[in-house]
């Protein structure tokens, strides 16, 4: 009995316990299946969910991630009339894996050298067995030579398209847009002045609209490179901007730069003589000095006289003229025979501390004011700005400045005395003009027309002169420092001088004598000409209409002017 | 009962069928958005393609190209101020006739009395050939109208009187038409003369000529069956 009922209460215990054991077990599986079935009805429930969700808001399954809107990967740069001047376009680019060919190495190597001459089929095959993992072959290839090299087969060329820089009017103002290195970045001109715009997705859908007109822009370089040619000159610059606004119509520099390969330029052609070049511009500074006289009342009537010897000794310097008058001459005469030693005793009553002071209104003493920042300062006499350098500043010399100095100097003499820096931007409700400064008075403004005109009608600027067109305007001859024998020539005109609009300011650097110049290299005889022919040129396409029974009031001035002398 | 008890039945089914339209209304929409945007792209493609061109056409057709062809073809150069005129006067004043003769030519004279005067001119000019009446216009008019090689077949004046004055000419088809020559051609012939006579000078000239000979055939063989 003891036993089984030991047993018994032996076995009871386990019974029990398993019992409970089992029970737990069951309610742990039950748990866990519970558990389990709720991770896999919330599965289905999220995908179910998911399915729903897109079935209401999703896209269906045929939808293409198109593009929308056509921004290019760079702004364009157009010109003021909307042609293109920059653009960005899709260019073929040809590179090699080299550890991705299959092929023959050797025959890909002379399939290569073959439609790609500028590597030899060694160099080709040196670059397949080299082991790096990429080369570019030729970037902006033509189409013909991507099917080409694309007929080859060969898995290891890559043929693919990436964003380039085009400049379809190739040199045309290329120093006014300037160009981008390979990554597409500005490295001159507008291309690095507006680089932040241009570059910027939000800003860059539009285009950047330059004051440059393409025709305009195009007459001034033909007819300034003809002349550079002709004179055999090492370089040249020309503008041609409106007087009132500040715009520049057209800004050159010549040699000739193609900004699509700007690489392969010479640094003289990638430098920009309008903005960049200083240069001492001799007598076109004559009119300055004497609107500051009037200006300051140092010269009170074209009739003032003034004693004009041979020559002026000046310190250990003597002031010498090409056309010496010995004798007593007039203001009038003064600027039509482009005398130096007249101006220089103006611009010695004017004084130093007068003179520096409207140089610097009118923007002289510092950088040119424009938006390129290839833009040069102004070498003035700077501390030693005596009276010997008051009397050379006068007339043009012991001062350099750039060509786009001078035509600002000359749109604030005949716009009514108002400085306003020069832009490159078109003037329109986005881009208003700059705040103007006056520097000169309305009337010293409108008694400069009449003696700039004398100086084309009757003075050295004969050849400037464009039939109908009132040019007005002063030449310039000056010589280099360190030759004296070359010459920077200069004009700087303005037209139609009965109510001026544009300004025109032409220079050749070192301009050589010709047999149709009767020896001569001054500045009347080589730029002169190319005012003349331009002005007749884009005169009509600025609105300018000939009339050759118009004219200034030069009443003011001839009078004082002696007839004899011709 | 059984409505009751379908009625859940109904439920459910309607809230599938309203659960499936708001499914196929966004189906729908989401499929029209889909071809609203391949259409935007393919303009957006298109787009480009223009702009692509756009550039290859002003690539080649660059200034500093046509410059270079206008030196080495064309020869074009700026218009000189005197090739500008001052308006619509100036400019209407450089094609106005020169020659006052043309003026002269009493063209006018021809066109305007029209109807009245010309019989009688006609018939001057044609009994006295070189009769200088009412001025040189009509003798001038003959001279043109060729009567001279339409006098050579017949010499009768009746039958003659037509063909120097164009007007005349148009009268007198219509007769000969009538009489016996079914002839298409007289027909439109006036017409022209009638309206040219008036306009043009010189054309006017030419005009009755073909028009006299015209009208001389006619008569011609009126005149020879007369005869």
């Amino acid at each position: 009995m003891n036993a089984p009922t030991h047993a018994l209460v032996a076995q009871r215990p386990e019974r029990l316990r398993l019992v409970g054991q089992r029970r737990q077990i069951l309610a742990v599986m039950h748990q866990r299946l519970m558990f389990g079935m709720l991770v896999y009805g919330g599965v289905i429930a999220l995908i179910v969910a998911r399915i729903l969700f897109l079935a209401a808001f999703g896209d269906h399954a045929g939808r293409k991630v198109g593009i929308t809107t056509l921004v290019p990967e760079r702004g364009d740069i157009v010109d003021r009339d909307g042609h293109p001047l920059a653009r960005t376009i899709d260019a073929w680019v040809i590179g090699i894996h080299p550890t991705k060919v299959i092929g023959d190495k050797l025959d890909i190597a002379r399939a290569l050298a073959r439609l790609m001459p500028e590597r030899d089929a060694a160099t080709y095959h040196a670059m397949l067995t080299s082991g790096r993992s990429f080369f570019y072959l030729r970037r902006r290839a033509s189409p013909e030579l991507v099917e080409a090299v694309n007929a080859l087969g060969e898995p290891g060329l890559a043929i693919d398209r990436e964003p380039d820089r085009l400049y379809p009017q190739t040199s045309l103002a290329a120093h006014v847009i300037g160009y981008t290195d390979v990554d597409g970045r500005g490295t001159a001109g507008i291309e690095r002045a507006f680089d932040a715009q241009l570059s910027d997705p939000a800003t860059r859908g539009e285009p950047v609209t330059l004051s440059i007109s393409s025709r305009i822009q195009q007459a001034l370089e033909h007819e300034l490179l003809s002349a550079m040619t002709t004179y055999s000159a090492i370089g040249a610059a020309g503008i041609v901007m409106d007087i009132h606004t500040g715009e520049v119509m057209a800004m050159t520099s010549l040699p000739q730069l193609n900004p699509n390969a700007a690489g392969m330029g010479s640094p003289e052609a990638r430098f920009n003589r309008a903005t960049l070049g200083v240069y001492e511009l001799g007598s076109t500074f004559k009119p300055f000095t004497l609107a500051m006289a009037m200006d300051s009342g140092v010269v009170r009537s074209m009739g003032q006289m003034y004693n004009c010897p041979a020559s002026l000794g000046v310190g250990r310097f003597s002031i010498t003229d090409t056309h010496p008058f010995k004798r007593p001459c007039s203001v009038a005469e003064i600027m039509k025979e482009s005398s130096n030693i007249g101006t220089a005793q103006i611009a010695a009553q004017v004084g130093a501390a007068r003179q520096r002071a409207f140089l610097d209104k009118m923007g002289f003493m510092g950088t040119v004011g424009i938006e390129l920042k290839e833009r040069a300062r102004s070498l003035t006499p700077g501390s030693n700005w005596g009276g010997v350098a008051t009397m050379t500043v006068g007339y043009g010399h012991g001062i350099a400045v750039t060509p786009l100095h001078l035509a600002s100097g000359y749109a604030t003499l005949f716009n009514g005395g108002i400085y306003r820096p020069a832009t490159l931007l078109k003037i329109d409700r986005t881009h208003p003009a700059g705040k103007g400064r006056r520097v000169f008075s309305e009337e010293t403004s409108y008694k400069m027309r009449a003696l700039l005109r004398l100086v084309v009608t009757q003075g050295t600027g004969k050849k400037a002169d464009a039939p109908g067109y009132r040019v007005g305007g002063k030449t310039g001859t000056a010589e280099k420092y360190h030759n004296r024998s070359l010459v920077v020539t200069s004009f700087a005109g303005v037209f139609p001088m009965d109510e001026p609009r544009y300004v025109i300011v032409v220079m050749l650097d070192e301009p050589k004598a010709t047999a149709d110049t009767y020896g001569f290299h001054t500045a009347g005889w080589n730029v002169a000409p190319v005012v003349s022919r331009t002005v007749s040129r884009i005169a009509p396409m600025l609105g300018v209409r000939p009339d050759k029974r118009r004219e200034p009031n030069l009443a003011e001035v001839l009078p004082f002017v002696h007839e004899t002398e011709h | 009962m059984s409505g009751r008890s379908f009625r859940s039945v109904f439920m459910v089914a309607s809230c599938a069928g309203a659960a499936l339209g708001c499914y196929l209304v966004s189906l729908r929409v989401a499929s029209e958005r889909a071809a609203l945007e391949h259409v935007e792209t393919r303009i957006v493609l298109a787009q480009r393609d223009i702009r692509l061109l756009q550039t290859e056409i002003g690539t080649r057709g660059r200034l500093a190209q046509l410059e270079r062809w206008n030196v080495k073809v064309l020869a074009l150069s700026a218009p000189s101020a005197d090739q500008f005129v001052e308006g619509g006067f100036a400019l209407a004043k450089l094609v106005a006739p020169q020659d006052k003769i043309d003026l002269e030519a009493p063209v006018v004279l021809a066109a305007a009395p029209a109807d009245g005067p010309r019989p009688q001119v006609a018939g001057r000019q044609q009994r006295p050939d070189e009769d200088s009446d009412d001025g040189g216009s009509p003798r001038r008019m003959m001279h043109v109208a060729s009567l001279k090689r339409e006098l050579r077949p017949a010499a009768e004046a009746s039958v003659y009187a037509p063909r120097p004055a164009p007007l005349k000419a148009i009268e007198i088809p219509v007769i000969v038409a009538k009489a016996p020559a079914p002839k298409a051609k007289p027909a439109p012939a006036p017409r022209n003369t009638a309206a040219s006579d008036p306009l043009a000078p010189l054309g006017s000239v030419a005009k009755p000529s073909k028009l006299a000979a015209a009208a001389s055939i006619i008569s011609g063989k009126d005149s020879g069956r007369k005869q």
